[in-house]
């Protein structure tokens, strides 16, 4: 099986690249972008993008709206409740131990509810919001500075503030991003620079920061590790308050020796230092192209994104803009050459089948695929490309499909009910809207031929009577088709 | 330099050789090797103990006094240590380990790693699961050994039981599924007669009018995906779970693991299985054992319902670990990312005992590390030889010399 990530075939026109695109733009084209500055769109949003000029499409998209424009979930306080429970239960209180731990184990299920509804809360916000590239961006954030929720004490919320830190930098500098991250109570925890302390640095979060956020393995040696490991010592949580502290007595005030730099450097002037290295910046060009274009992107093309990241001084929004109007992203290169999230996928079915609001079904599928929002596998967070692809994440993204068409929710899309009742015409507006018309004249033949009833013993011909039941399956097969699961 | 009588610790890793001692070493390593129990049929199990297993409080070193000046508070004492021998013994939650160790149906091989270790769970994980310490494979070393085995054709040579395919049995010719549960496993359109055919023409039809890097894959996967699981529930039916497994995850992979190695036709060799996290930076004690605790007693259920169905003697159960962790505590009762760490071999072909040499504790030897003493690369071209009766050469990129663990 081929394997990794997947560059596609054909050649880079390097001197034109991320030059802007002045070729055709067409539903295909605006469906392209909305797939990737967002999480897909209905066939209405397709068509009124397409009516507007690319280049004014984009501007809209970079629009940023404030991180908390849309409100906030309900957060179950753990915090509170832990130290509730300790006054009453506690050594101070009734000292009952068995009802301490009752109370405790209680609380724990309240917040994992809790988790479950911010998750439900962030997959409509995907679906809503007016700026579908914010949460695109924070959605990129939370797989690369990855945090783990409910893990060694992060409560849920830290994760939400978390995800507004993301929010609000979205499409902000990313050494400030950085910077807001190692000081950021979710991360100091998981990463455990919390308990790191002068006479026992903590590497891991040193670590981290250098191999999957900033440079890239191969980058930077061991001993930078652990000096850097000693100049973030003091950056640590205050657990009332759950915020971030600087304990000046368990910083490590010595010099330090950090990629070539001698000083007594804390973790700003880690942070200043490695967005100083050439790696640094192409590390993120990698990032971007990998998300945005395609997998494995030309060494060429990583060097000229990152160019533009260090002009801009690691800017995103002037970098993010050239991108998004590029040649190289409108390319037949890129159309179609990544594979799918879950939570693109997911998010993308309600948006195409034009429902408004997504259910808790969508929190069920998404663990079964693999991919359940505030808990990444591992520190790397979730896999690129192909290894998306297997049998079992094929099977659960047919399955939740299958479900959707067939759930009461469909009678509220806001295009399914107009689709005509003659087969080559379902078949056109099903295809077009759902896959933007990337199927082959033989599998338009076959759902034609399904939605007229080929093969089945009774009701014939599409008809009022068979008409709900048909043009569900027939929306069904066309999103279980392989074209539909890339992006 | 024969195979067989190799002493462990003796051996520097990279034993690359070019002599004429292996002329004929590719031929004989692909003779069917004779007086191994369980014929062709052979499985093997690979549980992926993730995070960093500490090898320290797991396979316990209770006869070094050095063991407990390093870790004043985390060292298991020595009157709680499931003493193997004078030296070593299991961390205390291994009872049902233990009882299996003591049948002879446990290999304990210490020291395991490889040359400049690192200490990222990504890098090191990879470098683990595509044998390959200094360059980049894009697959995995029992992807490359389906690759390579000349299978009968099957959908389930290779089975991952996770919910997302590791790199080890990431393969250049064979589809390999994971699958998380059998409960579940399907297509549920497929009950639809109409429906299931339709959308088998579907699939198939590749003739698109663009070019996707991964369209072929995601078609081929799917395919695949529809056909297996409409065998796969049909296949394991008949077959009668005979043990009481843990409730845990890794007890109901591995008894479906015994579900599908014990259903005639199914035909698998291979099956990954995760289990973890490992990764105690912080208040390790409580983790580890429950963690070693649940590890061992799902290996006692599944080695009984396999030894009740007759299939004990042909699977083999290999765990790894990306890395064992740091000699000394950290300032958290927990221990950092470190280097060697023991593994296990377990069941079909196994001559119970130790290997290998426990690493050196002195803490001022290698910055603080157990520096390994067994390449895992010799233990993997020991289980691909031995047991797989696969010659290791390609599929290692090199020689290793073999350990005397596997009959």
């Amino acid at each position: 099986m081929a394997s990794g990530l997947l560059r596609p075939a054909g050649h880079l026109d390097i001197a034109n690249a991320l030059r802007p695109y002045h070729g055709v733009w067409n539903e295909r084209q605006s469906a392209h972008l909305l797939r990737r500055a967002g999480f897909g769109s209905s066939p209405k949003v397709i068509h009124d993008a397409t009516a507007i000029s690319m280049d004014h499409a984009v501007s809209i998209l970079l629009g940023m709206p404030p991180a908390d424009a849309a409100g906030r979930p309900d957060i179950f306080d753990a915090r509170a409740a832990m130290i509730a429970a300790r006054m009453q239960y506690g050594k101070r209180g009734s000292n009952d131990p068995v009802a301490l731990k009752a109370a405790i184990q209680s609380l724990r299920r309240q917040e994992f509810r809790s988790l479950m509804g911010m998750q439900l809360w962030w997959l409509n916000r995907m679906l809503a919001s007016p700026a579908p590239l914010q949460e695109r961006m924070t959605m990129l954030f939370h797989g690369h500075f990855t945090t783990a929720a409910l893990q060694k004490g992060v409560s849920p919320d830290m994760v939400f503030n978390q995800n507004q830190l993301f929010r609000s930098h979205a499409l902000g500098n990313l050494r400030d991003l950085t910077l807001a991250v190692s000081q950021d109570p979710a991360m100091l925890i998981y990463l455990d620079n919390a308990r790191s302390e002068k006479r026992h640095p903590n590497e891991n979060y040193a670590r981290e920061l250098m191999e999957l956020f900033t440079l890239g393995i191969g980058n930077y040696s061991e001993e930078d590790v652990r000096q850097s490991a000693r100049a973030f010592t003091g950056w640590s949580v205050d657990y009332r308050t759950g915020q971030f502290v600087n304990r000046p007595n368990a910083h490590d005030p010595g010099t330090k020796t950090f990629l070539g730099q001698t000083g007594n450097f804390d973790g700003s002037d880690i942070i200043r230092i490695i967005y100083e290295q050439p790696a640094c910046a192409k590390q993120w060009a990698t990032t971007l192209l990998n998300n945005f274009v395609y997998n494995n992107p030309e060494p060429q093309l990583v060097d000229a994104v990152a160019s533009e990241l260090r002009r801009h001084n690691f800017e995103l929004a002037p970098v993010m803009s050239t991108l998004l109007r590029s040649n190289v992203f409108h390319s037949e290169r890129a159309y179609r050459a990544l594979v799918k999230s879950p939570v693109e996928f997911v998010v993308g079915s309600y948006a195409a089948l034009g429902l408004s609001q997504i259910d808790a079904r969508a929190v069920g599928a998404l663990r079964q695929m693999g991919q359940v929002l505030y808990y990444p596998p591992n520190v790397a967070g979730w896999p690129p490309g192909s290894n998306w692809v297997t049998s079992e994440m094929l099977i659960s993204r047919e399955n939740f499909l299958a479900g959707l068409v067939n759930s009461p929710m469909m009678r509220q899309s806001s295009w399914i009910s107009q689709i005509p009742m003659r087969a080559d015409g379902a078949t056109k507006m099903l295809v077009e809207a759902l896959l933007g018309g990337d199927a082959s004249a033989a599998s338009y033949a076959q759902l034609s031929q399904y939605l007229d009833g080929v093969g089945t013993a009774a009701l014939g011909t599409l008809s009022p009577e068979n008409y709900e039941m048909r043009v569900r399956g027939g929306a069904y097969l066309t999103m279980a088709m392989p074209a539909y699961q890339l992006a | 330099m024969k195979r067989g009588n190799f002493l462990l610790g003796a051996v520097s890793g990279l034993a690359v050789v070019a002599s004429t001692d292996h002329l004929f070493a590719r031929a004989l390593a692909q003779a069917p090797l004779p007086g191994l129990p369980g014929g062709e049929n052979r499985v093997l199990v690979l549980i992926n103990l993730q995070g960093g297993n500490d090898g320290l409080n797991c396979v316990v070193p209770y006869g070094d006094e050095a063991y407990y000046q390093v870790r004043p508070n985390l060292a298991i004492p020595r009157g709680q240590v499931l003493d193997l021998d004078a030296h070593v013994g299991f961390n205390p939650q291994m009872g049902s380990l233990k009882g299996m160790y003591d049948r002879g149906m446990v290999a304990v091989v210490q020291g395991v790693g490889y040359p400049k270790p690192d200490h990222s769970h990504f890098r090191s994980t990879e470098i683990w699961q595509t044998a390959a310490p200094d360059t980049y494979e894009h697959t995995g070393w029992l992807g490359r050994y389906l690759d390579d085995a000349n299978l009968p054709k099957g959908l389930f040579n290779g089975v991952s039981l996770s919910d997302v395919l590791p790199e080890v049995l990431v393969a250049e010719r064979s589809d390999v599924p994971a699958i998380a549960q059998l409960a579940g496993y399907g297509l549920s359109s497929d009950r639809n007669s109409v429906t299931r055919s339709a959308l088998t023409r579907l699939v198939h039809d590749g003739r698109m009018p663009f070019s996707s890097p991964y369209l072929a894959h995601v078609a081929e996967v799917e395919g695949d995906a529809q056909r297996g699981s409409q065998e796969l529930p049909a296949l394991v039916h008949g077959y009668k779970t005979d043990a009481a497994y843990p409730a845990t995850p890794l007890g109901r992979s591995l008894a479906l693991a015994a579900q599908m190695i014990g259903s005639a036709n199914v035909g698998t060799r291979v099956i990954y299985i995760p289990h973890g996290s490992f990764d105690t930076h912080v208040s390790q004690k409580g983790t580890q054992d429950r963690l070693l605790g649940q590890f061992s007693d799902a290996m006692k259920a599944f080695y009984d319902d396999l030894a009740a169905h007759g299939n004990d003697k042909r699977v083999l159960t290999m765990t790894f670990s990306e890395f064992g962790r740091r000699i000394a505590q950290n300032a958290s009762a927990g221990t950092d990312h470190g280097e060697a760490s023991p593994l296990f071999l377990v069941g079909g072909g196994v001559k119970g005992g130790i290997y290998g040499t426990y690493p050196d504790l002195n803490i001022n030897a290698n910055m603080g590390n157990l520096k390994y003493t067994t390449d895992f690369r010799q233990v993997y071209a020991t289980v691909l030889e031995r047991w797989l009766g696969r010659p290791s050469e390609t599929i290692l990129r090199g020689r290793y010399a073999h350990l005397t663990a596997l009959a």
